[in-house]
């Protein structure tokens, strides 16, 4: 396999990435269709474009306001669970803390509820208990950061955990020996090494918010709606508009690819750590 | 060693915040399981009664129904996901022309929300119209119509969340090989063996914690899908995609079946703890020896 | 005309119209609302084009006149409904206004979600608007009262379940001849089932003849959503004269003929064979249409008649930028079983469904007063022409006369005199306080019927036995 000419590799990839790209092709087809040619028969080749949603969805301020809500709360979710996450799994890995495994399982166990009926419990606990005075947790973005900890935090830290353990412990204590402290061990020393791992995390646990729904569908209003509640906006009685939900999401795609392009290199960066060939 | 005090430090944060919006929440729930409980019964009120509701899961046929179907589910798109997606990283461990821009083509999909990933899929699928039925139908003579077939809607439910989430195990299990110390392999290669040998005897052994991982990751997000369903299908035809997130958000919001509800996924939780913690024993047993 | 559009310019209309009756009713306005400067109001709401008019036109003008800030979260209908629950539920007040359908009306009764909005004005007349009177709304806003008349919601949707058709086919002389000989009988829009049939059947054979992407009729046949469980028991079981979902109210709630009920009576039972010979001959999306692919279906000029929500006949009959079948489209009463119409004309039973909405002040709104103003705003005459024309809907009886609405009426087909001079006939949903749970709790078995799993007979009598059970199971049925 390894010795196979590029040209094979390449058509390899071209097909890969034409059936991953259809779909988002689609979506731009759709948002450059007037919604009269929707229920007509389609074309695979796209002719004669319409704008008409693009200037709907440019000039909408709300919509505005939604995308950078969603960026703040999964841009600080991610990095907060990327973080926490980091700091536990080190823990995990290298403490001998009692039933530490278990905590570990634990953790995992917050992202497995089916979020519809903590949904009530969650509404309940933002607007009576987490208040402070006229101040409610609810149509926060810091509430919204908070919760989607509850399905990302255990995700961090489960894909991080192999990295962390990856990292051999003589390492550690090499640095130790040197005189380093434990706060430089762990940010001078294995936090570098794991910048594969984080960079991954980073990015999942920013999509995963980036798309979040059903949360933000109940648990904001007005304050601190995201996209994506935007994007049901136009699921209506009326008629659902599919051009100008599609132009959302192909706008949607920018700060997303910004996202990726940052922290892409990373991974690559990784690789001078140790290439496998298979 | 070190002190444990300062593990326990640095695992601190998180406890915190998943004590207080994820073990809180499960309690009320917990809780509520116990009770009838609709807003909209003649007696609005909370009104306790005892393992009812657990007696009454196990005679409920569309819930049985509904889980077989995301079992099915689950066991289709994962696996596919999961033989794609390291099958895709192991390749992008070589170093081609234009690799990067082929990473980032491959991820897009992770970018796209599921209720647009649901609507582009029911646009493409819609019978007759759709692009897929459509050529289907002028260069095959196939018929596809996901509005009455239940193997179509099924198929292309799958083939939806096999698009959107390979992805993420690619990434993944990539964040897993670049981590690998070479010199297993180097030795490996020394000794002779061959691609077969290593790759059972060395790589998956040591990314089994990833695969692990992953697999968890994609079962539990499986198990809870409903958006992507909700837009494409509704559920249907019948109850053909009604899985169980599906059928826990239909119990919940429109029937307003509080009670009952949250029953139902107190167990499919517990279901979902039991099989992720088998799975959990049975492929990282061999690791913990090393300890 | 886009939405937009339309917006734009009837905004700048409503300004320049307003002038006139603003000079008076603005100081009562300034005055009442004196207290309440720097409130600020909020409303949810589905995003449909009416509530789009409020967020977009009304309340902007309402904040500068009074110093009041609306403002109206839109989101999508399945989350409305919860998210105005939960706040009513809780108590929390985050809500002033919400939307409330006709299908939950009765459950927020019956729950005391809502503010009495008569009881209220009366206590506080201070607030009491000139320009508003309850007696100027259309007979639709009597399905926002109570038993004593009270008012709980002030009707800003309204619309008819409409018999639509396609003039230029009906009315083509070629194929009015092909028809003739076909059936006997000239082509007009269909009285009875069986016309209707005829009239479709022939069109679904047309379209295959000369290779058309043509149907005879629409089909809200979806298999997984509700869609179609609505399209069956508000407008097609009425019209073979089972009504109320064949639910008696006045004895115990029963479902089953064997109990007095009508869901699985022969009745039932022919509508529904009719009904799905119907969507074997419609378009083949018919099993996978919400009530959108059926707006759409029709405007993309695919069927030749259908049964279509009036909030879609708008855009079909008059949207260029939506519609293939701009200005090709008539509007009907839809077709009947014998002494239906009686029945409806008696007050017995009804042919079709009123559809639409209020926006009601939840029991926990803490702005009630602020809240009373706003609602009367809304509720006006004055405000009301250049809304029915942005977005068509009508829920006060003096915009029928307006010279814009006349205007409009005639692009729609002559829809808004079928509202006016028809609208009596149809109803809203049946006033029972379990709407959504009794229809999940059979939807599915209403899913197998459609997929040819059960039998009509049969699954109607499953569902009869269901609805009955989830009765009992929420005390409704003893």
């Amino acid at each position: 396999m390894r010795k196979q000419s590029p040209v094979i590799g390449i058509i390899f990839w071209i097909l890969v990435s034409v059936l991953t790209l259809f779909p988002i092709y689609w979506l731009f087809v759709i948002s450059v269709k007037p919604a009269v040619q929707l229920f007509s028969t389609p074309d695979l080749i796209l002719s004669d474009p319409y704008w008409g949603n693009y200037a709907k969805v440019w000039g909408d301020r709300l919509l505005r306001s939604y995308m950078l809500n969603s960026v703040i709360i999964s841009t600080g979710n991610a990095v907060i669970c990327t973080v926490l996450g980091f700091f536990a799994c080190y823990a995990l890995s290298r403490f001998n803390m009692s039933g530490k495994e278990s905590i570990f399982f634990w953790t995992i166990t917050n992202r497995m509820a089916p979020p519809a009926v903590f949904l009530l419990p969650l509404f309940l606990l933002m607007t009576q208990v987490y208040t402070v005075g006229e101040w409610k947790l609810l149509d926060t973005r810091i509430g919204m950061i908070l919760v989607y900890c509850t399905f990302n935090l255990p995700f961090a830290i489960w894909t991080l955990r192999p990295t962390v353990d990856g990292i051999p412990k003589e390492l550690d204590e090499a640095a130790y020996v040197d005189g380093a402290n434990s706060w430089q061990v762990i940010t001078k020393i294995v936090f570098p090494l794991c910048r594969p791992g984080l960079a991954v995390t980073l990015i999942l646990t920013w999509v995963f918010a980036w798309n979040e729904y059903l949360l933000a569908a109940t648990l904001t209003n007005f304050n601190a709606r995201t996209l994506t509640t935007g994007l049901s906006e136009y699921v209506t009685t009326t008629g659902t508009e599919w051009g100008v939900m599609a132009t959302i999401s192909v706008f949607t795609l920018i700060p997303a690819l910004i996202v990726f392009g940052l922290v892409q290199k990373h991974i690559v960066a990784g690789l001078t750590f140790g290439a496998v060939k298979g | 060693m070190q002190s444990k005090r300062l593990g326990w430090i640095l695992l601190a944060p998180t406890l915190v915040i998943l004590f207080f919006f994820g073990v809180l929440p499960f309690f009320y729930v917990v809780y509520v399981s116990f009770h009838s409980w609709n807003p909209f019964a003649v007696n609005p009120e909370m009104v306790f009664n005892g393992a009812d509701n657990f007696r009454k899961i196990v005679f409920d046929t569309a819930f049985l129904k509904s889980i077989g179907v995301t079992v099915m589910f689950v066991v289709f798109a994962v696996l596919s996901e999961l033989i794609i997606g390291y099958a895709l990283a192991q390749a992008f461990m070589r170093d081609f022309p234009g690799k990067a821009i082929f990473r980032t083509i491959h991820t897009l999909p992770l970018i796209m929300a599921p209720i647009i990933v649901g609507s582009v899929w029911k646009l493409m699928t819609t019978p007759s119209i759709g692009i897929i039925p459509h050529y289907l139908e002028e260069w095959f003579g196939l018929t596809m119509n996901i509005g009455t077939s239940a193997p179509a809607a099924f198929a292309t439910v799958v083939l939806m969340d096999i698009w959107h989430w390979t992805p993420l195990v690619t990434l993944t299990l990539i964040a897993a090989l670049v981590s690998l110390p070479p010199d297993p392999f180097e030795q490996a290669q020394i000794d002779g063996a061959g691609k077969r040998q290593i790759f059972w005897h060395i790589t998956l052994p040591m990314i089994a914690p990833a695969v692990v991982a992953t697999v968890f990751i994609r079962l539990m997000d499986a198990l809870r899908t409903v958006d992507e369903v909700w837009m494409l299908t509704g559920g249907g035809p019948g109850s053909a995609t009604r899985f169980v997130g599906v059928h826990i958000f239909k119990e919940v919001f429109p029937k307003t079946n509080y009670g009952y509800g949250s029953t139902i996924s107190v167990i499919v939780l517990y279901l979902t703890i039991v099989s992720c913690w088998l799975l959990y024993v049975t492929m990282l047993a061999p690791r913990s020896k090393r300890g | 005309m886009s939405f937009i559009l339309k917006l734009g310019a009837s905004a700048l209309a409503l300004t320049l119209a307003s002038a006139a009756y603003a000079e008076e009713s603005a100081d009562f306005w300034k005055k009442a609302a004196e207290p309440y400067q720097g409130v600020t109001i909020r409303g949810v709401t589905e995003s449909s084009p009416p509530s789009l008019y409020i967020r977009e036109v009304l309340a902007p003008e309402f904040e500068a006149l009074t110093g009041i800030r609306v403002d109206v979260e839109t989101t999508s209908w399945d989350q409305m409904f919860d998210k105005a629950i939960k706040d009513m539920e809780a108590g929390t007040g985050i809500y002033d206004m919400a939307y409330i359908e006709q299908d939950i009306i009765y459950s927020y009764l019956a729950r005391g979600f809502l503010t009495d909005l008569t009881g209220f004005l009366a206590a506080n007349p201070d607030l009491k608007a000139p320009t508003y009177d309850e007696a100027n709304f259309t007979t639709f806003a009597n399905y926002f009262k109570d038993a004593d008349g009270n008012l709980y919601g002030v009707p800003m949707e309204a619309f008819l379940k409409v018999y639509l058709y396609r003039t230029d086919l009906f009315e083509d002389p070629k194929i009015q001849a092909a028809f003739k000989e076909k059936a006997g009988r000239d082509l007009v829009p269909a009285k009875t089932h069986a016309e209707y049939a005829e009239i479709a059947e022939f069109f679904t054979e047309y379209g295959k003849e000369y290779d058309l992407d043509l149907w005879g009729t629409t089909a809200q046949a979806h298999t997984g959503h509700v869609a179609s469980w609505y399209e069956y028991y508000e407008s097609i079981a009425p019209t073979f004269g089972v009504y109320n979902w064949g639910i008696d109210a006045n004895n115990n709630y029963a479902a089953s003929v064997a109990n007095g009920g009508a869901m699985n009576s022969p009745e039932a039972v022919e509508a529904m064979t009719w009904w799905l010979s119907m969507r074997d001959i419609a378009p083949p999306e018919s099993p996978a249409s919400t009530w959108t692919e059926v707006g759409t279906t029709f405007g993309a000029g695919r069927a030749a008649q259908g049964l279509v929500y009036g909030e879609n006949a708008g855009w079909i009959a008059a949207d260029a930028e939506k519609s293939l079948v701009v200005g090709k489209v008539g509007v009907a009463l839809p077709p009947l079983a014998d002494g239906v119409l009686a029945d409806a004309e008696a007050g017995e039973g009804y042919i079709g469904y009123y559809d639409g909405g209020a926006f009601g002040m939840p029991h926990s709104s803490k702005n009630k007063e602020a809240t009373a103003l706003f609602l009367q705003y809304i509720g006006q005459n004055e405000v009301q022409p250049d809304w029915a024309v942005a977005a068509p809907r009508v829920t006060n009886t003096a915009t029928y006369e307006d010279p814009k609405v006349v205007a409009f009426n005639d692009e729609l087909g002559g829809y808004y005199d079928l509202i006016k001079d028809k609208g009596y006939l149809f109803a809203g949903a049946p006033a029972y306080p379990f709407h959504a749970q009794v229809r999940e709790a059979t939807a599915p078995i209403f899913y197998q019927i459609l997929l040819g799993e059960l039998s009509p007979q049969e699954g109607l009598d499953k569902m009869a036995a269901t609805a009955e059970a989830t009765l009992s199971d929420l005390g409704y049925r003893k």
